[in-house]
């Protein structure tokens, strides 16, 4: 493992923003830590970056404890989230800056300043000033003020953060391409799921200063293996007596029962529903266009949850009356979460 | 909102939108009346009295005023005070905004607040204070006086307490410079392996020299008019002890009118020349900042 964090905590007065954080990241992968604000995600980067110190554990960057190596030597590029470029540098300053302070000499620090500046697609601005730029722009300035001295790992505080919506789509892919193509070890912190998702090899999911899951997006999405993480993704909502449903397994004691708009599917009355059987009847409480698919929210047996119907199908109406069949369920317990499948589909497949 | 909501707004905001803020005609007259009349008698009025006090029987007994021995050397000292006052000041003033903005720490508010000290307590107090520190009732008067370094009655209590009453002047224009700034360029330049005093010259001195050019001006205009605190501990020794604005008081004690508003007007043309540096330095600062 190319980073390692064994047990490291950290307290603020009496807020633990890390409670025993456990994680391995592998070289070359872009990893997000995702959780909700306070979760402890921007304290273990500014750990790994060493502009915070750990109160135990230990951190490992390629082999070696840095707990006592100042940030300056640890090798690792930092991006704030605020961005941090110094206002009364020009764009060529701001990113030569750190190759000054290394005393390379005149015309390798133009030369490098140079490539990164066509790296980031920013040729003509060199003499331009911070605030006479666009928050993309300052966003890939930062980019490439962190990536002048060569590091090795690449830390990004909510990158994205302050950038409006089209601009961030753009950057999000540029960002990974470019992670990638130069072979940097890069660890973004984020609180959106979907840029996490979207951007990372790997995601840890951060929840009260602990480390509730890590994997790939898919594996964290389809099998959460804690309450949390099955309540964090996606657009979840919860039943209130899911054995109300047909056909799932009872489990004795559970604290929620979470469903997600894919496990849900809704027919119109016309419709044919394979499973009809083990489909309860709803109603249509509010249609919404979503742009690649219309958003339903139906109350069923008490309930209140949303479900999805692609553009193509028939249309629902507000107060229509529609057959709900749930393929899934997340039925938590503790901290546990447990999957469960609806028989109906189970036992079709069993026949076949 | 929908468009038709957002057209009704801006004709709305359309109107003229002083007539909404600002009341009626009748109300500013009044107002800018009253603040002329006001800058008028309090301030425009004496100063035309001190010039024409100073200058009433001629410009030759003015320059014998002016040039007088005891006032020259009064001169001297007010301006060696100052530039003590401002050096020292700008020095811990630059530490402390600094320790308070960048560090957690405890007793942090309370520095804050000691820092403010000077401004709100009586000068009369604070000399009256060093007088109790270092004279003669004093612990360690008895090992001053075996150096033969002289607090009280002596050009040290007189810097001491112009130091005392300037203090807070520059530390105040600094810290809401460096706390709105925060700590994230210095971070950033940390990081990239800058020390200390390279991250203060490259990254923090930029961002506060406009505040911190303008709190040197008000420390030194401070300085040079301190009359009570200094007035204590001076023991107006003339020639020796005594500052500008002590001497104004000697002179106008002794009736001697025309040397007093004399000496007086050295300190109008320096107050005003500290006047045209000061907006100098916020016109100059002004412009960066929109930069």
């Amino acid at each position: 493992m190319y980073i390692e964090l064994k047990n490291i905590n950290k307290s603020y007065g009496d807020f633990k923003a890390s409670d025993n954080v456990n994680l391995e990241i592998e070289k070359g992968r872009l990893v997000a830590l995702l959780g909700p604000s306070g979760s402890g995600k921007t304290t273990i980067l500014r750990m790994i970056a060493g502009l915070e110190r750990p109160d135990s554990g230990e951190i490992i960057i390629d082999g070696k404890v840095v707990n006592d190596i100042p940030a300056s030597e640890r090798g690792i590029g930092f991006v704030f989230q605020s961005y941090a470029l110094f206002r009364y540098m020009t764009v060529f300053d701001n990113i030569a800056f750190g190759l000054k302070v290394r005393k390379m000499n005149k015309a390798a620090i133009k030369e490098r300043v140079t490539e990164l500046i066509k790296l980031i697609g920013l040729e003509g601005f060199e003499n331009r000033y911070p605030s006479q730029l666009s928050g993309g722009q300052r966003q890939r300035v930062a980019f490439a003020r962190a990536l002048a001295p060569n590091p090795q790992v690449l830390l990004l505080d909510e990158p994205f953060a302050a950038i409006d919506a089209k601009v961030r789509q753009e950057l999000r892919k540029w960002l990974k391409d470019m992670i990638h193509k130069l072979g940097v070890t890069g660890i973004f912190v984020t609180h959106d799921q979907d840029e996490a998702i979207e951007v990372s090899d790997e995601i840890i999911v951060t929840n009260k200063g602990r480390v509730e899951q890590s994997g790939t997006p898919i594996d964290i999405y389809r099998n959460p293996t804690t309450a949390f993480t099955s309540a964090f993704f996606g657009v979840t909502s919860e039943l209130k007596d899911y054995k109300a449903f047909k056909s799932f397994d009872e489990v004795d004691e559970y604290d929620r029962a979470i469903v997600r708009p894919e496990f849900v599917k809704i027919t119109k009355k016309s419709e044919v529903q394979k499973y009809k059987s083990s489909a309860v009847e709803g109603r249509v409480e509010t249609v919404e266009f979503r742009g690649n698919s219309i958003e339903i929210t139906v109350s069923c047996n008490g309930s209140i949850f949303s479900a999805r119907r692609s553009l193509d199908e028939p249309a629902v109406e507000v107060g229509e009356t529609v057959d709900v069949f749930i393929y899934r369920i997340f039925i938590t317990h503790g901290d546990s979460v447990k999957l469960l499948k609806n028989n109906a589909v189970r036992e079709e497949t069993v026949v076949i | 909102m929908s468009a038709e909501n957002k057209q009704v707004i801006s004709r709305e905001g359309s109107t003229d939108i002083h007539a909404q803020t600002a009341g009626s005609k009748a109300v500013k007259y009044i107002l800018i009346t009253l603040s002329v009349v006001f800058l008028f008698v309090m301030l425009v009025m004496p100063l035309i009295t001190v010039i024409y006090e100073a200058f009433r029987k001629g410009l030759v007994p003015y320059l014998e005023a002016v040039s007088d021995p005891d006032t020259i050397s009064a001169l001297l000292l007010t301006l060696e005070a100052t530039v003590i006052a401002v050096v020292i000041n700008t020095v811990f003033g630059l530490f402390a905004a600094w320790a308070i903005s960048k560090f957690r720490f405890h007793g942090k508010k309370l520095l804050v607040t000691l820092i403010d000290l000077p401004v709100t307590v009586s000068p009369i107090i604070a000399g009256l204070i060093f007088v109790l520190t270092f004279g003669r009732q004093s612990a360690i008067y008895p090992f001053l006086e075996s150096i033969d370094f002289m607090v009280v009655y002596a050009v040290p209590g007189i810097i001491l307490a112009t130091v005392f009453v300037t203090f807070p002047f520059i530390s105040r224009e600094i810290l809401p410079v460096l706390e709105a700034q925060g700590t994230d360029e210095e971070e950033a330049a940390a990081l990239m392996g800058t020390k200390g005093f390279t991250i203060f010259r490259r990254i923090t001195l930029p961002h506060i020299k406009w505040a911190l050019l303008y709190g040197i001006v008000l420390c030194a205009a401070r300085a040079m008019g301190e009359f009570g605190a200094v007035s204590v501990l001076s023991g107006h020794l003339r020639g020796k002890t005594v500052t500008l604005p002590l001497q104004v008081e000697i002179l106008f004690g002794d009736n001697k009118f025309m040397p007093a508003f004399a000496v007086s007007s050295i300190l109008v043309v320096l107050a005003i020349v500290i006047l045209i540096v000061r907006s100098i330095v916020e016109y100059i600062g002004k412009r960066r900042g929109e930069k």
